[in-house]
């Protein structure tokens, strides 16, 4: 496997570019990536040469998170200000703008069938689900407290949710938080099943193979990459290499292959059997806070965004 | 049988004396003699009788009587024989003086020797073998130039006087004329060519010194064969077979050697070689029996001196050294000139080196060089004694000579490189590569050390790839390489232990289970751990951590290896696994000052403020206080207990401030070099307000920290940022900040951007403020307090706008976009401080909602107003662009016109051209002329932009007030410098801001009519808002924010912000929220 340059825009954004996703292809266009900035806006752009689809301003504060919905119409981000906007992709009209009180917003992730968004709800210590046709707030799953602490202590903020994803089959969210915990919920019973335990420090990303349902891959500030049985409460495996940071991990569409971004400015990538990097870009020269596999067929693609306010589009094989 | 006849006297009869039945007295000899009066050279043959037959009493006895004074008067006319005879006892004394080896008796017996012959030449000083004789004397005392001229005189009345021409030979060998003694001899066997073989012994010797060996090795040969039992020759052809140094030769040599010893055991010279020969076969006992019978013989220095050696040789390699020092030194004495015999200088040299006496060794291995200059042994073993000596220089000198003398000395190299270690690693890796190689190249194998070392040189130098190699060659073969080579994975681990992964050693059981061979020698251990360490740079965790592993699953006290498990654990912020770790090293030893200090450190982290000073207290103990890094976590503990008390107590501040200078400044004393240290007295020095000091130790810090890639400081950098803040120099604070942050963090570090905030905030700068606020939200979430200093820049950033007496409406509008969001965070954070705690007062955030939305409806107002104004100013906008088209319509018309009427000139001047070209110059200038109309343009359009430079303008104004205000506080500051402890600054600060803040009062009032008092009442709410921030002074320490290592050095960084509590009018009293909680120090100290 093997990563090859294809296209770099420098100044993408004019701020720090902190999200990136794709939008899966329609039939009137091909897939397309969708990056937000600390520059409050979210711009669209066409590979592979990189063209500017469109900017699309409206939040306040720097956008932390993007999602598309796997049917690749309409797209979600969320900023620092915690305000969640649904808009549609190709003519930016909002369709809906919404906040999870009392907390705050992270990340954001369709479910793969696309009925759901669930969002990493930080201060809360909880996922928030919500329902895409309604737009109504279905679930909230809240990481349990932990025993023997006493309720009135408000410690919670350790379990602050950062991060989280869906297995392919849209039965189970994981959500990582500050501590380095990872925990797991049964989304259709909506229910907290078990801890991964492994890291210590905040797990930004994590992300589950598209091919083996269990298997889960988690970055962590701590610079390791882990592989967690979801199902079977196993760490699998470890793998170490940055010197940073891991900020985002993503797998590839045939579940071989791994790619971490870090705050060591580099993009890597896995090899999942193997267990161990293969290849290390160094075009960017600040954190690298997004890294996403183009999903669906060949080509494949992998983009990277960057606190050095570019994008870099690879082609993957 | 011969026989002599004696005369009877007065007859004609003869006693008749047979030689071999002589007497056994002589007495009764000599009565015959005396009474028959009998002639004297009868009494010189009985003699000589006597002295063949070995009867050296009688001889002398008759001899005695034969020149004794009667006689002399008897015998008064018979010269020739009495002068005989008086030489002959010369020579006698001579021959015993010579023989004699104690030296009393010898002088005696020369003087005996002198007498003598002094009477003979009494008789007749002309008499030439009275002067041989003197001349023999001479040489056996060794007055050679005095022998000469004795047989000068000889030879000079006869210049075949075979006696004198040896004699003179003998005087020339000595003299070193070979060549010349050569001649001598020669001649002499050309006048008597019967002469006795010992002549033809001198010829071999001459041409052995002549080194014409072949010549020599004949001459002997000769002598052989006249007399087959002449010792000397047998022992020169000896030596010459020996000098062969072929096999066969030293066969040979030593079988005549052996016969020569047979022939006649007091041979020195033989009894050296044979122990020479047996001590290299290792038959010490031989060796001692033959040099002491040797030394019994002989009193010739030189082969003395060699015995000597021999001797002390036989003791050396037995490893007797004192006794092999003795004879050294023995050896050494009887040597006139280092020149003639240097090997026992050496070996006492080794011998002193051996038991310690370096500067006596020096100077015998000195002499031995000024023989040898290029001697390597030699000059390693000099640079051996100035390494013990301590003087580097020097010993470098002599490596480095003995390398460049012998390039293929691979264990020069090495000691080379060994020694170039401290001081010069570049040339020791290169010395230690060409050890490698010639080692290499001579099919030796390399020491793992020596691998090591080069391993080590090149990690030390950044080589990362190269290192890794080299720990894998010294490594060789093991379980290992599956692990280097990924072939072996840890296996996965259930959730539960995965917690304590680094104290796993399932999977060496596991191995061994599955048939590998877990084997680790112990002298791979230190490499093992040395390429641990390397995969630990090059990031690959795992694998080192499985090294460790290894290394303690085979050796479980290997300390070291637990801590850097440790340190990996640290690392990764699993305190609970580290300390565990740390508890195993103690366990192994309990007074390690590195697991104690590390233990300590995790103490800290883990706010065990009092354990951790009682750990830190017992490391020092253990090293007697002569750690720096025990003394300087003191020193940092200290501080951190001055600055970490919310409600401080000036009191115990200053106590602990002064302890920790005291600290710091012991160290100092201690390591001058030791940058820690000195960073640490300049953050006190910061503390009490000697910025300068402060700032002069800073750059030096770092100056020196940059260029080493095991030292990393990124503290001294933010001190010195913080110091740049202090001192109101802003733009350089941030550009250090951000430095900093970028070289040492990966740009992740919110603390940092803390700081920036807070001077982008002092500098009111509020959107870069913001912007970085904005990003350490986003690396820390769940740090509450930034989302409060994001609100309160909002809030400070609007009403700063709307306190411009002119403002445009879209700043207006952005002031309203912003007021709204501050209300929304402030919102937020009330909302979330039901769930969390994070330290903020509920009424203060409520008090900042309100004051937002406040000032919010007041910038609604302005709002319209500014609309209503900018509707205006549009319209007049447009009304004057209109005008402006319309005359740039006009100017465009105008210019159209010209450049026709231009062109149809030029159409017509061109045509004059080609009619008429003398007016080519004028034409010329024409077209100069039509060129410099077409500039004016830009300058036109210049005048429509007015309202740019109106804009600039203004913020020249801004800048201006910027100006004024840093001139102010730089005054105060340096005003009050003296006096000003350090934590005033924040109330001159606030009487700043304040007085900055009044106009600005004034401003809106005048402004707004209709202000309402709720408005007022909010500023003043905020006024007071600030003092209350600033009161708390939210002193947050970075706790120890290294990774640990027992790289000490890199532990060492005592983490300090002097000028943290500054950052309280951003950071406001919500500093308590992300550290712990406070009570904890109070109580226990």
């Amino acid at each position: 496997m093997k990563l090859a340059g294809l296209k770099s825009i420098d100044d993408a954004h004019d701020e720090s570019v902190w999200a990136i996703t794709w939008v899966p292809a329609t039939e009137a266009r091909p897939a397309l990536l969708l990056t937000g900035s600390l520059d409050e806006t979210v711009r669209l752009w066409q590979p592979d040469e990189l063209v500017n689809r469109g900017k699309m301003t409206g939040h306040c504060l720097g956008v932390a998170s993007v999602a598309a919905h796997p049917l690749g119409f309409i797209a979600a981000s969320a900023s620092l200000d915690s305000f969640v906007r649904i808009f549609d992709v190709d003519s930016n009209t909002t369709i809906a703008s919404f906040e999870a009180p009392p907390s705050e917003v992270w990340q954001l992730r369709f479910n793969p069938q696309g009925t759901m968004l669930a969002a990493a709800g930080g201060g809360s210590a909880s996922v928030k689900v919500w329902d895409t046709s309604t737009w109504n707030l279905v679930a909230t799953l809240s990481i349990p407290r932990p025993e023997g602490t006493k309720p009135a202590d408000k410690s919670s903020s350790k379990k602050f949710v950062l991060s989280v994803a869906w297995s392919p089959d849209g039965r189970r969210i994981a959500c990582g938080s500050m501590d380095g915990t990872v925990s797991v919920f049964d989304t259709d019973r909506g229910k907290f099943l078990h801890h991964l335990e492994g890291h210590c420090m905040p797990v930004r990303s994590l992300v589950f193979s598209p091919v083996e349902p269990r298997l889960l891959f988690t970055g962590s500030d701590d610079q390791h990459v882990h592989m967690y049985d979801a199902e079977g409460k196993t760490q699998v495996g470890s793998m170490s290499g940055h010197n940073g940071w891991v900020l985002s991990v993503d797998a590839s569409t045939d579940g071989a292959a791994l790619a971490t971004g870090s705050s060591d400015r580099t993009v890597k990538l896995w090899d999942i059997g193997m267990k161990a990097a293969v290849q290390t870009m160094s075009n960017h020269n600040d954190q690298v806070w997004g890294v996403a596999f183009r999903p669906g067929g060949m080509p494949g693609r992998l983009a990277s965004v960057s606190d050095d306010k570019s994008i870099s589009l690879y082609d993957y094989s | 049988m011969a026989s002599v006849y004696i005369p009877v006297q007065n007859s004609e009869e003869e006693v008749r004396v047979a030689l071999d039945q002589l007497p056994r007295d002589a007495s009764d000899i000599l009565d015959i003699l005396k009474a028959e009066q009998a002639p004297l050279d009868l009494w010189l043959i009985i003699a000589r009788e006597y002295f063949k037959q070995g009867k050296l009493e009688q001889f002398r006895q008759i001899l005695e009587e034969g020149s004794s004074p009667e006689i002399d008067e008897y015998y008064a006319d018979v010269r020739y024989e009495r002068i005989a005879i008086l030489n002959a006892l010369g020579a006698y004394y001579s021959y015993l003086g010579k023989i004699e080896t104690k030296q009393r008796e010898k002088e005696e017996h020369f003087i005996l020797a002198t007498q003598f012959y002094n009477k003979a030449s009494r008789i007749d000083i002309h008499e030439p073998s009275t002067w041989v004789g003197k001349g023999q004397l001479l040489l056996a005392k060794g007055e050679v130039d005095q022998a000469f001229n004795a047989f000068k005189i000889v030879l000079d009345g006869d210049r075949d006087n075979v006696p004198s021409l040896l004699g003179q030979a003998c005087v020339e060998f000595n003299r070193g004329q070979y060549s010349d003694s050569l001649e001598l001899y020669k001649r002499a066997l050309q006048v008597n060519p019967n002469c006795p073989a010992a002549v033809r012994l001198g010829i071999g010797l001459c041409r052995y010194k002549m080194g014409q060996f072949e010549k020599a090795w004949q001459a002997f040969q000769r002598v052989l064969q006249l007399d087959p039992e002449n010792v000397e020759a047998l022992v020169a052809l000896a030596i010459l077979d020996l000098h062969t140094n072929a096999a066969a030769g030293i066969r040979k040599g030593m079988e005549k050697m052996q016969r020569a010893f047979e022939l006649y055991p007091y041979c020195a010279m033989a009894l050296n070689y044979l122990a020479n020969h047996f001590f290299y076969t290792g038959q010490h006992f031989l060796v001692e029996q033959l040099t002491e019978t040797a030394l019994a013989v002989t009193n010739h220095g030189p082969t003395k001196s060699h015995s000597y050696y021999n001797l002390a040789r036989s003791y050396h390699s037995k490893g007797d050294y004192d006794k092999a020092g003795v004879y050294y030194m023995a050896s050494v004495k009887e040597i006139s000139k280092p020149q003639e015999f240097i090997f026992p200088y050496y070996g006492l040299g080794q011998v002193q080196l051996k038991m310690g006496d370096l500067k006596s060794s020096l100077s015998n291995f000195e002499k031995v060089l000024e023989i040898y200059p290029d001697n390597c042994e030699t000059l390693k073993a000099l640079g051996h004694i100035y390494v013990q000596l301590g003087q580097t220089g020097k010993a470098l000198e002599f490596m480095r000579k003995a390398t460049k003398i012998d390039p293929n000395d691979a264990q020069a190299f090495l000691d080379l490189g060994e020694l170039l270690i401290s001081s010069d690693a570049v040339a020791a890796q290169d010395c230690l590569k060409t050890a490698r190689n010639l080692l290499k190249k001579g099919g030796q194998e390399v020491p793992i050390d020596v691998l090591n070392n080069l391993g080590v040189l090149h990690f030390e130098r950044g080589e990362f790839e190269l290192a890794q190699q080299t720990f894998r060659e010294a490594l060789g073969d093991g379980i290992w390489v599956a692990f280097i080579d990924g072939k072996e994975k840890a296996p996965s681990v259930d959730d539960d232990a995965s917690i304590f992964q680094y104290k796993d050693m399932q999977i060496f059981h596991q191995l061994e289970k599955e048939g590998h061979l877990v084997e680790l020698p112990w002298n791979k251990v230190t490499t093992l751990f040395n390429l641990a360490r390397l995969l630990e740079q090059l990031h690959n965790t795992e694998t080192a951590s499985i090294f460790y592993r290894l290394i303690l699953f085979k050796y479980p006290d290997y300390v070291d290896a637990y801590l850097r498990l440790a340190g990996l654990a640290k690392a990764r912020n699993n305190l609970q696994l580290s300390i565990e770790l740390v508890n195993d090293a103690l366990k192994v030893n309990n007074k390690s000052p590195n697991a104690l200090l590390m233990l300590g450190d995790l103490e800290l982290k883990n706010d065990d403020w009092v354990k951790a000073k009682e750990t830190f207290r017992a490391a020092s103990e253990a090293t007697e206080g002569k750690d720096s890094y025990a003394t300087l976590s003191l020193g940092n503990w200290n501080y951190f207990a001055a600055i970490r008390n919310e409600k401080r107590n000036p009191k115990l501040e200053a106590t602990h401030l002064e302890k920790s200078k005291e600290l710091y400044t012991k160290v100092l004393a201690q390591h001058s070099a030791n940058l820690y240290a000195a960073n640490g007295a300049g953050v006190v020095f910061a503390e009490k307000g000697h910025f300068d000091v402060s700032k002069d130790i800073f750059t030096q810090v770092q100056e020196a920290a940059s260029g080493n890639i095991f030292v990393q400081m990124p503290d001294v950098w933010i001190n010195l940022a913080h110091v740049y803040f202090a001192q109101g120099n802003f733009p350089l604070a941030v550009k250090m900040y951000q430095n900093c942050l970028r070289k040492f963090f990966n740009n992740t570090d919110s603390q940092i951007l803390l700081y920036i905030a807070r001077t982008h905030y002092e500098a009111e700068q509020w959107q870069d403020c913001k912007k970085t606020l904005m990003r350490a939200i986003h690396l820390a979430p769940s740090n509450y307090t930034f989302r409060f200093d994001a609100g309160v820049v909002m809030q400070k950033f609007s009403a700063s706008t709307l306190q411009k007496p002119k403002k445009s409406v879209d700043e207006v509008r952005s002031t309203v976009a912003e007021l709204e969001n501050a209300v929304r965070l402030f919102r937020q954070l009330s909302a979330a401080s039901s769930l969390h705690f994070h330290g903020f007062d509920e009424k203060k955030i409520d008090t900042h909602v309100e004051y937002c939305s406040h000032l919010l409806e007041a910038a609604r107002v302005h709002l319209t107003a500014a609309e209503h104004e900018e509707q205006k100013v549009r319209q007049k906008q447009e009304l004057a662009r209109q005008m402006a088209i319309a005359e740039e319509a006009r100017r465009k018309a105008e210019e159209q016109r010209k450049f026709q009427l231009e062109r149809r000139m030029q159409e017509d001047e061109l045509k004059r051209v080609r009619q008429q070209e003398e007016h080519f110059e004028r034409i010329k200038e024409q077209w100069k002329s039509s060129t410099s109309g077409s500039k004016r343009r830009p300058s036109d359009m210049d005048d429509e932009d007015g309202g740019h430079s109106e804009k600039r303008r203004r913020k020249g104004g801004k800048k201006r007030k910027k100006d004024k205000y840093s001139r102010s506080r730089y005054e105060t500051e340096e005003a009050e410098a003296e006096q000003m402890d350090y934590q005033e600054a924040p109330e001159i600060e606030d009487a700043n801001t304040n007085y900055q803040e009044s106009p600005g009062h004034m401003n809106e009032q005048d402004d707004e009519e209709n202000a309402q008092n709720p408005l007022e009442a909010a500023f003043g709410i905020e006024d007071s808002d600030v003092e209350d921030e600033v009161a708390p002074a939210g002193r947050r320490r970075r706790a120890w924010s290294e990774s640990d290592d027992d790289d000490e050095q890199q532990e060492r960084q005592p983490e300090s912000s002097p000028r943290r509590e500054n950052s309280a009018d951003v950071q406001s009293d919500g500093g308590e929220g992300g550290d712990k909680p406070n009570g904890d120090f109070d109580d226990e100290d």
